[in-house]
């Protein structure tokens, strides 16, 4: 789920940048070191608002000469929630079950998170997931999934889904 | 789920009361059973007494899983005196079997999660990485094992095996080289023919200061057919120490449709390890169907699954651009520079047995000048880092140092910089331009030869081939491996069958016509499954057996020969390796044509011991056949010139361990011959610890034999002796650089009238008069390096051959002698002839001494 957050980051900056153009470099930096990463908790994916954002004055660490801007900004989350409904995308497929990226996050559907009716093919080309019909889940192929749990490390998150319900599946 | 009795309780305990009853729903940390236990304490009083009291404390022994509880194991009352007795069956609603990110996929709990009552971590249930392409996902044996099964059906019902395929330099070879590109572009340049298939990509975070990286791809030879025909009866995978990304390129490149590959791709990034490749990584569970091609053994630890291919080294000088986190193959290789100035031609032909991969025979004439043009010499500077896949494997063996993972891809790092930086293609292509100019006015014949000269291993092709290009593409490898491959899975299947059949049945069975028996168990068919372990050396064993093989020149000094690449190699395809020259030799796989074994084995051998250059067993494992020895024969002729130069040679190559010392000692031992017998020598020179050279054990044995009555017949020698003057007439092709010391020719006419008239005199004095100069010349660099030969010089004690190394001044005589006595047949008399012979070889070696001595 997506979410509008208010978050801080302290930016270091070198004395070569201080100029007048010191802002304008620390929304850059801000943007390069913030978007698209991981917390561990949930995914940023987008700074908002930046020409309004809130920096602070910048203070010169003692001993170096780097100077700490303290910036106050609000970014695009996304969190994904345990039961939560996404669509992925198949990255690959073995005997074990089905490896999909939701965005950012590398999501695993077990077989036994898969109907029943929808078998493991290894001899077809490339292998793929089918019920010999209209269904056939093999690399690339576009899925909804239903998130069964999240788990998360530092700057990297996991989950695991289930394509046994209605509605999920190839889409 | 077993529930067993921790070791941290205070044993011996006692059960008190059953909490729970089966069919119960058991929490995670509910109590399960109370029981009480003993222990000792201090009690005291508040007068300050202490004392110790046996006190009964009574707790409860709570649940590690959750679940339903099947039945109880214990009763109560029991008394449990030790841990790991089973309390319980608890039937958990989820075992973890399949876990992914620390996540079980099946019921989403954490498997990290810990608490007071945990034993075991729940991940440790699912250990085994499964799938080729993520490391992520985890399964449990059990798991494991059931996707074993049914692999092994599928590919037994499909007739296939599975076949993991290395990439560089097995099928393809890589380089960040952009001269590639450059002569792809240019069509005048004389590379353009072997570079214009080349492909190539870009990978962008790879390189250095991660602006992306061109990487030039080399197909080898018939690789597009040979995975077509492969595929048909293999599983194909890939294993490769290269990146995820890099692999996957290489994988769009030969297998374009990915019907080849699939996804069955293993790269670095998943790997496990980074020295080393290991099959348990794909196979978990057991490697019978599995057949591995790979161009380094070592990283296999030689596994029995593997075939060795030759490494396919089209960028002369590149190698393998992932080989930096495997176990380092040296470089410019220390440790045998010494070597490597000292003795360029047991150098040069071993590195062309190693990277010829062209399967045609080569001519023993050709091979011989090779070795001996001047340039080979000239620019032996030990600059290039590209030694024979041989050497650098025998070298490798003990240099597996567990480097960082960060510093070995920082080394990687490096290493394509330079690449990219030194244009290594082409500073070579620019050398041998400068060499062909150099060489222009010499022999036409040498001026491959001068292409070679450079010490990284430029094909021997080179000479047939008028203008000079660095890069050739004669690579038959692919092709020889497709029938390799075919063999063995047609073993494999035949005793699949085979066993299968005796097992539905057996001959009644088959009597009864179509009426098959039912299988015992969906299990057993498995078991009947033949273990490729077993086939694939037995099918390669076929190929050399009953051949016995002594290998000369051909291992650097002071390696153990049974431990070398090739010895493993041969060995593997049945051969057996001796160390000397006997009665049950065969073959002598020589690099040179004098060395003292081959003497031997022409004396000793009658034709029955084949001498051939190492070329013939590389194409013999290659092919897997024993292929015809004739093409490969050794100008053993060469050897009855004013020979013993191997000696020289020998003494050259040995130089590292020699010293000044050593020449004394030599010396003094020389002197002292005389009171020695023969036959106490050999074991006086074995006990050397110097000697290192297998050639020289080889004189042991020489002299051991020479009391035995093998082949002393009369007319055997009068065979021998045409055989011998067969020989000698055509000495004079015998190009010997190496050798020959100053003062050969009177040595020579002494041999002449000695050595029976052999009519070896002209050639003697042709080839000495030249090379002696030369010879000498190559000596006396040798003891100015202070590299002298004690071990050497002991072993020829034993024989009458130490003048040879030292003076070859007598060498001609002593030769002669030698070849009238003892080559000649003097197998039982070394009678009269022999004191007087050894008065003079005294003499000789005295002289010798002294000059030595001088030179030094």
């Amino acid at each position: 789920m997506y979410f509008l957050h208010d978050m801080e980051r302290t930016i270091t900056l070198h004395p070569s940048f201080f100029g007048p153009r010191v802002k304008e470099y620390i929304r850059g930096r801000l943007m390069e070191d913030v978007e698209g990463t991981c917390t561990g908790q949930f995914y940023i994916i987008c700074v908002m608002d930046t020409d309004t954002q809130d920096f602070s004055e910048g203070r010169v660490v003692p001993g170096s000469a780097v100077a700490e801007y303290t910036v106050h900004y609000r970014a695009v989350v996304w969190r994904p929630f345990k039961g939560e409904t996404v669509d992925a995308i198949v990255s690959s497929v073995n005997r074990e079950g089905i490896f999909a990226d939701v965005g950012p996050l590398p999501t695993f559907v077990s077989k036994h998170m898969i109907p029943s009716d929808i078998k493991w093919d290894p001899n077809a080309t490339p292998p793929q997931f089918t019920d010999n019909g209209d269904q056939v889940i093999e690399k690339g192929t576009h899925l909804r999934i239903k998130i069964m749990g999240t788990r998360s490390d530092v700057g990297s998150m996991f989950a695991i889904g289930s394509i046994k319900e209605d509605f999920l599946g190839t889409l | 789920m077993l529930l067993r009795l921790p070791a941290s309780l205070h044993y011996p305990i006692t059960v008190t009361e059953l909490l729970k009853q089966p069919n119960d729903n058991v929490e995670r940390c509910a109590p399960l059973f109370s029981y009480s236990y003993e222990t000792q304490v201090t009690e005291g009083d508040n007068l300050g007494n202490t004392w110790q009291a046996k006190k009964k404390y009574p707790t409860r022994f709570e649940s590690s899983v959750e679940g339903v509880l099947i039945n109880w194991k214990i009763d109560e009352g029991a008394v449990i005196s030790k841990p790991n007795v089973d309390i319980a069956e608890i039937e958990e609603p989820c075992a973890h079997s399949v876990q992914f990110g620390g996540m079980c996929v099946t019921c989403g709990k954490d498997m990290s999660e810990s608490s007071y009552v945990t034993e075991h971590l729940d991940s440790t249930r699912a250990t085994i990485n499964m799938v080729h392409n993520n490391v992520s996902l985890t399964i449990s044996e059990n798991e494991a094992a059931r996707a074993d099964d049914e692999a092994k059906r599928r590919l037994l019902a499909s007739r296939k095996l599975s076949l993991v395929v290395d990439l560089d330099q097995t099928i393809i070879q890589a380089t960040v080289d952009p001269t590639v590109a450059d002569w792809q572009k240019d069509e005048h340049n004389p590379n353009h023919d072997a570079v214009k298939d080349v492909r190539a990509f870009l990978l962008k975070d790879d390189g250095p200061g991660n602006r992306g990286c061109w990487y030039y791809i080399k197909l080898r030879p018939g690789l597009t057919d040979f995975l077509e025909n492969v595929s048909k009866i293999y599983e194909l995978h890939i294993y490769t120490m290269g990146t995820r990304a890099y692999a996957k390129n290489i994988a769009d490149i030969i297998d374009p449709e990915h019907r080849i590959f699939g996804d069955r791709i293993l790269s670095r990034d998943e790997s496990g390890s980074s020295t080393a490749k290991n099959l348990q990584r794909l196979f978990p569970v057991d490697t019978k169907m599995v057949v591995i091609i790979d161009d380094r053994g070592d990283v296999w630890k030689w596994s029995p699954n593997l075939i060795k291919v030759t490494p396919y080294d089209f960028f002369v000088g590149i190698g393998d651009i992932n080989s930096s986190f495997l176990p380092k193959k040296p470089g410019p290789k220390p440790s045998q520079k010494a070597m490597a100035i000292a003795a360029p031609k047991p150098r040069d032909d071993q590195t062309e047995a190693a990277t010829e991969e062209e399967p045609q025979p080569k001519i023993n004439g050709n091979a011989n000048e090779e070795t001996e043009t001047p340039s080979t010499e000239e620019s032996e500077a030990p600059a290039t880092n590209n030694v024979s896949a041989l050497e650098q494997l025998v070298a490798m063996g003990g240099s597996d140092d567990p480097a960082t993972r960060q510093a070995q891809t920082t080394r990687q790092d490096e290493a394509l910089a330079a690449q990219l930086e030194d244009r290594p293609l082409l500073q070579k292509q620019k050398q041998l331009e400068a060499e062909d100019a150099a060489t222009e006015s010499t022999a036409a014949k040498e001026d491959g030869d001068s292409g070679n000269a450079s010490p990284s291993s430029d094909d021997p092709g080179d000479s047939d081939k008028p203008k000079h290009n660095l890069l050739r593409d004669y690579d038959r490898e692919l092709f020889q491996l497709e029938e390799s491959l075919h063999k063995v899975h047609t073993e494999f299947y035949d005793i699949y069958y085979r066993q299968l059949s005796a097992a539905q049945g057996g001959r009644l069975g088959q009597l009864r016509g179509g009426q098959k028996r039912k299988l015992p168990s969906e299990k057993s068919d498995l078991d009947l499954v033949p273990d490729i372990k077993i086939v694939l050396p037995s099918v390669k064993s076929k190929v050399l057996a009953g051949v016995a093989i002594v290998f000369s020149g051909v291992v650097p000094l002071g390696v153990d020969v049974g431990s070398t690449d090739s010895a493993i190699l041969a060995r593997s395809f049945g051969a057996r390796i001796e160390e000397n020259v006997s009665r049950s030799t065969t073959h002598v796989v020589a690099a040179r044509n004098r060395t003292l074994k081959v003497r031997k084995a022409i004396k000793r051998g009658k034709g029955r011991i084949k001498i051939v250059n190492p070329q013939w067993l590389t194409d013999s494992i290659n092919r897997w056949s024993k292929v015809d020895e004739r093409p490969y024969f050794l100008d053993t002729e060469g050897k009855n010139g004013p020979q013993e130069d191997d000696d020289d040679i020998l003494s050259e190559s040995e130089s590292p361990s020699a010293s000044e010392s050593g020449e004394e000692t030599d010396n003094s031992s020389r002197l002292s011959k005389p009171t020695l017998t023969l036959e106490t020598k050999p074991n006086h020179s074995q006990v050397d610890p110097d000697e290192s050279d297998v050639e020289d054990i080889a004189l042991s044995e020489l002299d051991v034999d020479e009391a035995s009555p093998v082949g002393g017949t009369n007319e055997d020698w009068s065979g021998m002796n045409d055989e011998l003057a067969e020989f000698l007439g055509s000495d004079a092709e015998d190009s010997d650089g190496d050798s020959v010391a100053s003062g050969d020719t009177n040595g020579s006419s002494a041999l002449g009238m000695r050595g029976k008239k052999r009519g070896r005199d002209e050639n003697d004095s042709g080839g000495e008069s030249e090379d002696g100069g030369a010879g000498k010349v190559k000596k006396k660099q040798a003891v100015g390096n202070g590299l002298t030969s004690l071990s050497q010089t002991t072993l020829a004690e034993l024989d009458g051959e130490e003048n040879e190394k030292n003076g070859h001044d007598k060498e001609a005589g002593v030769e002669a002698a030698e070849n009238g006595e003892k080559e000649g047949e003097g197998e039982n008399e070394d009678g009269d002839g022999w004191s007087e012979f050894e008065d003079e070889l005294e003499r000789e070696l005295e002289k010798d001494g002294s000059e030595d001595h001088g030179e030094g």
